[in-house]
């Protein structure tokens, strides 16, 4: 599975989201579901998938998947497209 | 945020008690009256106008009742709250959990507190073996989420940890100590959140009790028997549970102990078609979604092995 998919796996999960609606540029107003808690479930899924903690300023600034994965990529864990 | 004055009963009967009025659970209405000859109401909209203090007897849902009813319509009113069991240690907490047309509606804030608690031990004498050992299952259930939470901080992992060791040396049965133990616990996991547990807690208490009207399901058998499913999935879905444990010195195996005993396989196989149907909306739970491990879609299939198992 690459990590593309693991994050489409994740998102999905957390969002409840129809995984046909997954794009890797969804922002967090494109996703209904996504409310305060959405942050803090993203953060305890990407530490379980990727093994990576985000900082309190990496999570305030997350508006959107192409945040997760900067922050990721950052990390050296690569997304391709 | 202030905390309520913890007395017991010999204080309040030095109390006067005029302009005051009793609001009892029927479990314990004969034996509280006998003691404080009050007039008694039978629900907080009753309180007549003149009432200045209000004292509630009861469980959790009655005790939350009354916390919601002075703040939102009688803020002036002196409640002083008497839990009738442990467990939700509704009296220590600025959380109100209410049952609002089959589901549970949730507030939080230091104008629920009470202003005084009343602990009396002798209430106990009368509870059932199997009522007391899930009221210490709530308590558990508070202890182990918010431990897990993912908004805990690490002083308030500290302080869970120290309760956690307490309530290891209790007994799952009827014991005054755990008045104090579960106050604790929901008054740390006010400021932590919870998890998984009490997502499916919420979603099934109205259900299950109107499809076993015979049994008693409530919120506090609810904690009891997803307690171990949970906490068995927590622990297999990431390292979280066994480094913290490690690192702040649980006893993992005594854990795992306790919550073999407080689990009732075939009160969890009961309620699995429930549990199928409700999924979606425990998924959507705010408590859920702060469950120290991420809740997948999927996950409801290993609950549900376990009640096979």
């Amino acid at each position: 599975m690459t990590n593309t998919e693991k994050l489409k796996d994740l998102v999905v999960d957390v969002f409840l989201i129809d995984p046909k609606e997954f794009r890797v540029d969804l922002k967090r107003e494109q996703i209904e579901t996504w409310d305060s808690l959405g942050v803090v479930s993203l953060a305890v899924g990407v530490q379980e998938t990727f093994g990576q903690h985000f900082t309190q300023d990496e999570a305030i600034g997350i508006t959107g998947i192409p945040d997760v994965i900067k922050v990721l990529e950052a990390r050296g864990i690569s997304f391709d497209a | 945020m202030r905390s309520p004055n913890i007395r017991d009963l010999a204080w309040l009967k030095t109390v006067p008690l005029s302009a005051a009025v009793l609001r009892a659970s029927s479990s314990v209405r004969a034996r509280v009256s006998a003691e404080l000859p009050l007039p008694v109401v039978s629900s907080c909209s009753d309180i007549p106008a003149g009432a200045v203090t209000l004292i509630a007897a009861g469980g959790g849902s009655l005790m939350d009742e009354a916390k919601h009813f002075r703040a939102r319509h009688r803020p002036a009113l002196n409640l002083v709250l008497m839990p009738s069991i442990w467990g939700s240690g509704a009296e220590a907490s600025p959380i109100v959990a209410l049952n609002r047309g089959g589901a549970k509606e949730i507030a939080i804030g230091g104008e629920f507190l009470p202003d005084t608690v009343i602990y009396w031990p002798e209430l106990l004498a009368t509870i059932p073996p199997a009522r007391a050992r899930r009221a210490c299952g709530d308590a558990w259930s508070h202890a182990l989420e918010a431990f897990l939470s993912p908004l805990a901080s690490d002083t308030l992992r500290a302080e869970l940890a120290a309760l956690i060791g307490e309530m290891l040396s209790l007994p799952l049965a009827a014991d005054p100590r755990w008045f104090q133990a579960s106050a604790r616990a929901c008054a740390l996991q006010a400021s932590a959140s919870v998890g998984l547990v009490h997502g499916i807690a919420h979603a099934l208490e109205h259900p299950l009790r109107a499809r076993y009207p015979e049994q008693e399901w409530g919120h506090a058998r609810l904690c009891s028997v997803f307690l171990l499913p949970v906490m068995n999935l927590n622990r297999a879905a990431s390292p979280k549970w066994t480094d913290l444990a490690r690192r702040y010195n649980i006893d993992e195996q005594a854990v795992w102990t306790v919550l073999q005993r407080l689990f009732e396989p075939e009160a969890l196989a009961a309620a699995l078609p429930l549990l199928n149907e409700n999924w979606m909306k425990i998924l959507r739970d705010p408590c859920t979604r702060t469950n120290g491990a991420l809740v997948r879609a999927r996950h409801l299939e290993e609950i549900a092995l376990q009640a096979a198992a």
